[in-house]
């Protein structure tokens, strides 16, 4: 039943879609429906349209915790429904296509890649036959910030979250996997395109790839060693009653061949019209080669893998579909919301400096998907400087002039993806499977008051004391 | 009727039927992890799930799904942790973790859980 509402939904906007797009809109691939998103030739949503948006928020905030199996039941056909609202308005009240389509592409990429990597993933098994210490662990969540780097924080997340799990068995506490969510499918992605979607979206932009890493590198690495060194603190005082057992130290590696399609998915993310010239758009589909060999690595790599493998993963396709049913709703209805902050953020350029757009951009990102507000707000910090976010001259001329605010956006994405489980793909995606493993994870709210709040929201303002506060 | 380990030695299987599973010996359940829900709660006042042990075999009722195939992917499983009945159920060391596998025919499979298997009691 599920898949029918999702198909219904995609096939709506697809056909309607394309059906409405004139010859005076120029027809859209991934690339070229993200370069003229932004072209302002549309009205702008009324300010009630955000409710669809703020009353799927509250659904997912609440419906986990006081209606739980009606949620679980229904939050596919409740994030549809409300994701219509606004799609409905977009055609019928404002006319506007281009802004579905432009939302659409990106939903489609962002599920591609995730999809992709978490069953890729799925397929490799790593076993750690070693006794769990907090300084074993807090090499685990040092090692997950790294590699999320090289194999973007969901693949990264979908590793390490058993292994990491498997040698906490008899110490498993909550909290230890609120700290993974930190660090791994977080924080630790913030020095390349390939970490979080934001920053691609930012080198698709014009962004050189090496920026990230050589601009950002300096705040990542406090930040991490900080909130790596809070679960230090904390996991040192989680006594382990554990019966004295024999550990091999052994590290045992299964899967190799979907290694190699984890390595065909990051290969994949550069194959774009707007990287390389020679690829072929697909224009007027919302789709572009990327996406389809993403979509083919999420086939071969499941019907490739090894059962046992598969088995011992206990894989499912639950964690991924929820994350792609909630998306779709998100991405849909937050639509409004991001154009009437990408206004107003515009409209204020003046008077907002790098500091504001450090705070606007996270506190937003904790709560939209942050990789379409990242692109709002790079686009309405160009808009300060004059610049255009659709011309990659001028995404280079702002990286070389005013690298702070580039800086304080970008961190800010990507760090504060982690106050809430929609804040990141992978959050959803951990939680689920540390509560199918028998993990009591904390409902939306406590996750935010117990951990989020009182730990981050304190590091996140130090880094803005240091680095934006007066500054810009 | 076997006992609990030498059910699980020799594959014997169990039933199900709809919400209802049947697992051929006699076991007290302290959690079971369907989904994503965590139940530790079999009293009469909660919802959830409860179970009777008879003198044939174990049933357990899982009031919140109508057929709980339905719901199992390929390499989904039900877990449980168990205790046999008549052993002590203080000591950890009766606690035995396996997970139910849900075939056709009404067949369900029954695995004592190995280490790969990540299940946190």
């Amino acid at each position: 039943m599920k898949k029918i509402y999702f198909l219904l939904f995609v096939f709506c906007i697809l056909s309607v879609s394309a059906g409405l797009t004139t010859a005076e809109e120029p027809a859209v691939t991934v690339s070229t429906v993200i370069e003229t998103s932004q072209d302002g030739s549309h009205d702008l949503p009324e300010p009630l349209m955000v409710l669809p948006f703020v009353a799927l928020l509250i659904a997912i905030a609440t419906g986990p915790i006081f209606y739980h199996h009606f949620w679980e039941k229904n939050y596919p056909a409740i994030a549809m429904a409300l994701g219509s609202v606004t799609i409905i308005y977009y055609l019928v009240v404002l006319g506007d296509t281009h802004s579905l389509m432009h939302t659409l592409a990106e939903y489609l990429s962002f599920i591609a890649l995730l999809a992709s990597l978490f069953i890729a993933s799925g397929g490799i098994l790593i076993k750690i036959d070693r006794k769990a210490t907090p300084m074993l662990n807090a090499g685990i969540l040092l090692f997950g910030a790294v590699i999320a780097n090289i194999i973007g924080t969901t693949g990264a997340s979908m590793l390490l979250i058993r292994p990491f799990m498997k040698i906490n068995k008899d110490r498993i506490k909550p909290y230890q996997i609120v700290f993974f969510i930190f660090i791994v499918s977080n924080i630790g992605g913030a020095l390349t395109p390939i970490g979080d979607p934001p920053l691609f979206l930012g080198f698709l932009r014009g962004v050189e790839f090496f920026w990230f890493i050589s601009n950002i590198w300096y705040i990542w690495l406090p930040t991490i060693l900080v909130v790596t060194a809070i679960f230090y603190i904390i996991d040192s005082r989680n006594a382990d009653d554990e019966a004295e057992s024999n550990y091999s130290g052994k590290i045992e590696f299964q899967g190799l061949k979907n290694v190699g399609y984890l390595l065909i998915i990051l290969i994949s993310v550069f194959i774009d019209p707007g990287i390389m010239s020679w690829v072929p758009s697909l224009a007027p589909l919302p789709i572009g080669i990327r996406e389809i060999i993403m979509f083919s690595v999420c086939y071969l790599s499941y019907k490739g893998a090894d059962d046992k493998i598969l088995r011992a993963n206990e894989f499912d396709f639950e964690p991924i579909k929820e994350v792609a049913y909630l998306f779709i709703g998100i991405f849909a209805t937050m639509i409004p919301a991001l154009q009437l902050i990408g206004h107003e953020a515009k409209a204020l350029g003046d008077q907002i400096n790098a500091g504001d757009f450090y705070w606007a951009t996270g506190i937003l990102s904790g709560f939209l998907d942050n990789a379409p507000t990242y692109l709002n707000f790079l686009s309405a910090e160009l808009g300060k400087f004059g610049m255009d976010v659709n011309s990659k001259a001028d995404v280079l001329s702002f990286e070389l002039a005013h690298p702070l605010y580039l800086q304080a956006i970008s961190v800010a994405a990507v760090f504060f993806g982690a106050m809430t489980y929609i804040g990141n793909g992978p959050n959803f995606m951990v939680k689920s499977i540390s509560e199918r493993a028998g993990v009591k994870m904390p409902s939306f709210f406590a996750y935010m008051v117990k951990y989020s709040i009182p730990i981050l929201i304190p590091i996140f303002t130090l880094v803005w004391l240091i680095f934006y506060y007066g500054k810009g | 009727m076997k006992d609990l380990m030498s059910s699980l030695e020799s594959n014997t299987t169990g039933l199900h039927y709809g919400n209802r599973v049947l697992l051929p010996f006699k076991v007290h359940i302290l959690k079971a992890i369907i989904e994503n829900d965590i139940i530790t709660d079999f009293s009469l006042t909660k919802h959830n799930a409860h179970y009777n042990i008879t003198d044939e075999f174990t049933e357990i009722y899982f009031h919140d799904y109508k057929d709980i195939k339905e719901n199992m992917s390929k390499y989904e499983t039900v877990k449980l942790i168990v205790v046999e009945k008549g052993n002590d159920i203080f000591d950890l060391s009766n606690h035995l973790k396996i997970s139910l596998h849900f075939e056709e025919h009404h067949k369900l499979e029954i695995e004592k859980i190995d280490g790969d298997i990540l299940f946190i009691e």
